[in-house]
């Protein structure tokens, strides 16, 4: 069980920055609260009380998003809900409509933050691995006397390990800011317990820019999450396949790579080979997703003889 | 703890009250609003019971803290169909079909298919599957409920009459007729109270604290810290039993809470009356206890062995409850047989993991009767354990039987209920509890593990000349219901099947795991799955298709059991028919069958996942490679 002293709610970035510095020890922030309250609960953290919770919910700074020069600014307030209702989102980051879909359920998606669920640094976020594959960057604040003090850090930088990120005692993350891929095709691949609700064992992400001629790969973005205590970004498979007209053969030689990359502590036989069969549905569902003719069916069915 | 005003609306009305910092939303709809439609079921998020609306979206209330409701617009259950207003399209669909069943996860159904259907009136069968994919239900199956939302749907958009949610007549006979619930509309309402819903002036809460350890001796309880603590109203512990302590369904080996030892972890050892629960956990950790950890055992195998650490004085050789059947002669079976199979089968601990999590509310009435309001599946043997327990006449023990949200056999054990009685008789006021998802999980009976041998002796033509079946249960710390469990397994261990010579043992073991009892089926689902399993294994090894095995075996009208029963009609004849029809089974023994299944897939069959199917595009045809 949950409890605090006291709960705040701030409307600005200096109210919220300056009742964060002057929290004490051991305070929280909170955003949509769906990690905080059930970490203290039995099994977990037990019974919490906190000095204080200072929740930026209503931070008006921290609401909506803008899109602009390649970028998308997700502000700190973005749910994931709004990846799969808000048409703009759905167009500028073709991937997150399918990972938020596999994410939590209707209810918790209302509330969840990207930003939360980045912070909060789980090796099976669903939402670290496409925001790797976007070239994701956390916007941060603190306060230096009375002066904002602004930084940025590569969203590879700030994940550290297992619940462990780059975060100072007084900063607050105000933004994700990330590529804007329109025209590219995504996909999200997620195995888990059970469909719904359900923490990945593994998962996956591809984000694919075809040539005019629809066969060649002009870009392409990769990534896995869940398979070792930070998820990470298939750099060498996007530069096997970038510039390659995209035939079976490729396909099965690139979902063989990654099988190296698993890390985990638990099942990792199991993952490795999960893992393989994810980057060929990944790579191929993105293909449609990009309207072009996947390669031969027969062909692809064939490679795996 | 600073308190705050809140000002909010809820189902249309204004609501301005002081608020405490950590309560969340639904604590605050619950007990200072008392609209109790709103249900907790796992406190964490997963189980969709608390889902509200909160400025039209649906949300899930337990994750909510209150404070972020703060000038916000709620809707719950209550609100969709108010007070005196006829119920709402999707309340009667549910009504309908029979989708309520236990009801516990209605209220939060009901929401869920409500905003599925707000958010997009024309949704199909995957996206209403998507988007109840938050909700559990434990006793449909999620079929009537699928049913009810799409019915729903179809009546609001005008393309099935309104008439289709009326009741269908009964003609001259309920059976075969579709009948509705007569308790649904207040299921679907969010009307019903639970035992967990229930008030009373006075009304004390309880904690109960649990034991870490698997296998200990309790040296020293001292509450004395706990008592003093302002708010408590007393505290219980073994000493407090007055008559003579013990419950279990067959054997009463089980106190009120642990006395001298502890045998699980999660077993009950102390509780706590206070004013609320905050004060009732604060005073849980004044309690000081001193355990002696002694050796504990974990496996059947190990417990069964000479020396191993013993857990009920009574049960030196750890053995609960030891069921042999003898039938026939078993080496003559075998020597006829041409053919002899053997197999281990290993099943698993269940959680019955019902959406209401035990509750139960108790009181000492003017007649000085005590009462206990609970869920329990078998009120009138819990009296009877209970008045021995505290040492009154039966008329002065009374049990009501609260709505069960769901029991699957797992509600049939007194294991709370005893504690609140000892409570409100020191306390003098009434006292209530109501378990965490956890405290659900980690005291109560789970279904047995079971270690299952099996021999079975064939002949060339399929008939099964013997079988020896050998069943070791886990019963855990405790007996519950082991014994009767041990009895159904043995009596059913063989199927339906006409088996001339027949050897069956199960065993119960005290370990010191979670105990195991009841759960749907009662010891037949862990025979069964070792029965079915091996009659697919041998009608493979002798090249027989799986149904015409069985076909051979099967027990016919006037067959004798092996617990020696004449059985006057036998339907096992027309189940395989049905299961074959139903299942397209292409004839033929396994394996023997073409590459293409053609009993794959198909009508009636569930469609691999199709999560996020409505935003993905249509694929293109493959490529055409030129060579
Ligand atoms: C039933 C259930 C299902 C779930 N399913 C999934 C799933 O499928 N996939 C998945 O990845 N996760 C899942 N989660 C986990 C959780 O919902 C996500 O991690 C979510 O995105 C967290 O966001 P939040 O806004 O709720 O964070 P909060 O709980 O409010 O905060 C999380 C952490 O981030 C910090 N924080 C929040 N905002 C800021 C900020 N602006 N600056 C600095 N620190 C900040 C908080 O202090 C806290 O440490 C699930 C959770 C539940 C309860």
């Amino acid at each position: 069980m949950l409890t605090c002293d006291k709960y705040h709610m701030p409307t600005s970035i200096p109210e919220a920055l300056a009742i964060w510095q002057d929290a004490a020890e051991g305070s929280r922030l909170v955003a949509g609260a769906t990690d905080i309250l059930p970490w203290a609960r039995e099994g977990r953290a037990g019974d919490v009380n906190l000095p204080a919770m200072i929740d930026l919910s209503r931070v008006a700074e921290l609401q909506g998003y803008k899109v602009a020069n390649g970028r998308v600014h997700l502000g700190a307030n973005v749910v994931y809900q709004d990846f799969l209702t808000d048409e703009t989102l759905r167009q500028h980051l073709p991937c997150m409509p399918f990972c938020s879909i596999w994410f939590a359920d209707d209810q918790i998606r209302a509330q969840a933050t990207l930003v939360g669920n980045l912070v909060n640094a789980s090796p099976a976020a669903d939402g670290t691995p496409p925001m790797l594959a976007l070239n994701a960057e956390l916007e941060i604040v603190r306060l230096d006397g009375k002066a904002l003090k602004r930084r940025t850090i590569a969203l590879s930088d700030f994940v550290k390990g297992p619940g462990k990120t780059d975060l100072q005692p007084d900063e607050i993350v105000t933004a994700v800011i990330c590529d804007s891929l329109p025209g590219y095709g995504g996909s999200f691949q997620k195995v888990g317990q059970r469909r719904s609700l359900v923490i990945s064992s593994a998962c996956a992400v591809a984000c694919i820019k075809m040539a005019e001629d629809d066969e060649t790969v002009e870009d392409i973005r990769l990534a896995l999450g869940g398979v070792g205590p930070v998820p990470v970004r298939l750099d060498d498979i996007e530069m096997l396949l970038r510039g390659k007209r995209i035939t079976a053969d490729l396909i099965t030689q690139a979902s063989a790579m990654p099988a190296g990359r698993v890390a985990s502590r638990t099942r990792q036989e199991y993952r490795r080979t999960v893992v393989k069969g994810f980057i060929e549905a990944a790579i191929l569902d993105a293909l449609i997703e990009c309207g072009v003719p996947l390669p031969n069916a027969a062909e692809v069915e064939n490679a795996h003889v | 703890m600073s308190e705050f005003e809140l000002e909010m609306t809820v189902n249309g009305k204004p609501i301005h009250r002081r608020a405490k910092p950590h309560q969340r939303l639904l604590d605050f709809i619950r007990d200072d609003l008392n609209l109790t439609g709103t249900k907790e079921g796992c406190g964490a998020g997963e189980c969709g019971t608390c889902s509200v609306f909160v400025d039209g979206k649906l949300i899930k209330s337990c994750l909510m803290p209150v404070a972020k409701a703060q000038g916000v617009q709620i809707e719950t259950i209550e609100g969709l169909a108010p007070h005196g207003s006829d119920l709402t399209t999707v309340q009667k669909a549910f009504h309908k079909t029979g989708a309520s069943q236990c009801g516990y996860c209605i209220p939060g159904m009901v929401m869920a298919a409500t905003s599925a259907l707000r958010e997009n009136p024309d949704a199909g069968i995957e996206e209403i599957k998507e988007r109840l994919g938050g909700n559990i239900c434990r006793c449909t199956g999620y079929t009537k409920i699928f049913e009810a939302v799409e019915i729903a749907r179809d009546v609001i958009a005008g393309k099935l009459s309104s008439t289709v949610l009326d009741a269908d007549g009964a003609g001259k006979s309920y059976i075969g007729n579709n009948v509705r619930r007569l308790d649904a509309p207040s299921k679907v309402a969010g009307k019903l109270r639970y035992a967990g819903d229930m008030v009373m002036p006075g009304m004390l809460h309880m904690q109960v604290l649990r034991s870490p350890h698997a296998h200990a001796l309790v040296k020293s309880i001292n509450t004395s810290a706990a008592e003093a603590l302002p708010g408590v109203a007393c505290v219980v512990t073994a000493a407090d039993v007055p008559g003579e302590d013990g419950f279990g369904v067959f054997v009463h080996d089980q106190p009120v809470m642990a006395d001298d030892r502890v045998r699980y972890v999660g077993e009950a050892v102390a509780a706590v009356a206070a004013d609320d629960v905050l004060t009732a956990k604060r005073a849980l950790e004044l309690i000081e206890l001193e355990y002696e950890e002694i050796p504990a055992v974990f496996d059947v195998e190990e417990a069964m062995k000479k020396g191993a650490p013993v857990i009920h004085d009574y049960a030196a050789g750890n053995l609960v409850k030891h069921i042999p059947i003898r039938k026939g002669d078993i080496e003559k079976g075998f020597a006829e047989a041409d053919l002899i199979v053997e197999q281990a089968y290993d099943t698993q601990p269940v959680e019955h993991a019902y959406l209401e999590p035990e509750a139960g509310i108790a009181f000492v009435d003017h007649d000085d009767v005590v009462t206990v309001i609970s869920p329990s599946q078998n009120i009138t043997h819990h009296r009877h354990m209970l008045a021995k327990i505290i040492n009154k006449p039966i008329n002065k023990v009374r049990f009501i039987m609260s709505p069960v949200g769901g029991g699957f056999g797992g509600k049939e054990d007194m294991i709370y209920q005893g504690i609140l009685a000892l409570a409100t008789m020191k306390a003098g006021q009434p006292v209530r509890l109501v378990f965490t998802r956890e405290e659900s999980i980690i005291s109560t009976a789970k279904r047995h593990p079971a270690q299952i041998k099996y021999k079975m002796g064939i002949k060339n033509d399929g008939r099964i000349t013997a079988v020896s079946f050998e069943m070791i249960s886990d019963g855990g710390a405790y007996g519950l219901s082991t014994e009767g469990v041990m009895r159904k397994a043995a009596i059913l261990s063989c199927g339906p099947y006409d088996i001339p010579n027949v050897q069956i043992d199960t065993y119960g073991v005290y370990t010191n795991n979670t105990p195991s009892g009841a759960f749907r089926t009662f010891g037949a689902m862990q025979s069964q799955f070792a029965t079915e399993s091996h009659m697919d294994i041998c009608a493979e090894k002798l090249g027989l298709d799986p149904f015409e095995f069985r076909r051979i075996n099967m027990m016919r009208d006037g067959a004798v059991t092996h617990t020696m029963q004449t059985l006057g009609s036998v339907s096992i004849g027309r189940v395989l028919d049905a299961a074959e029809k139903a299942s397209r089974w292409e004839k033929g023994p396994v394996g023997v069958r073409g590459s293409e299944r053609k009993d794959v897939g198909g009508d009636d069959t569930r469609p691999p996942c199709t999560l996020g199917a409505r935003f993905r595009k249509e694929e293109k045809n493959g490529r055409q490679e030129v060579a």
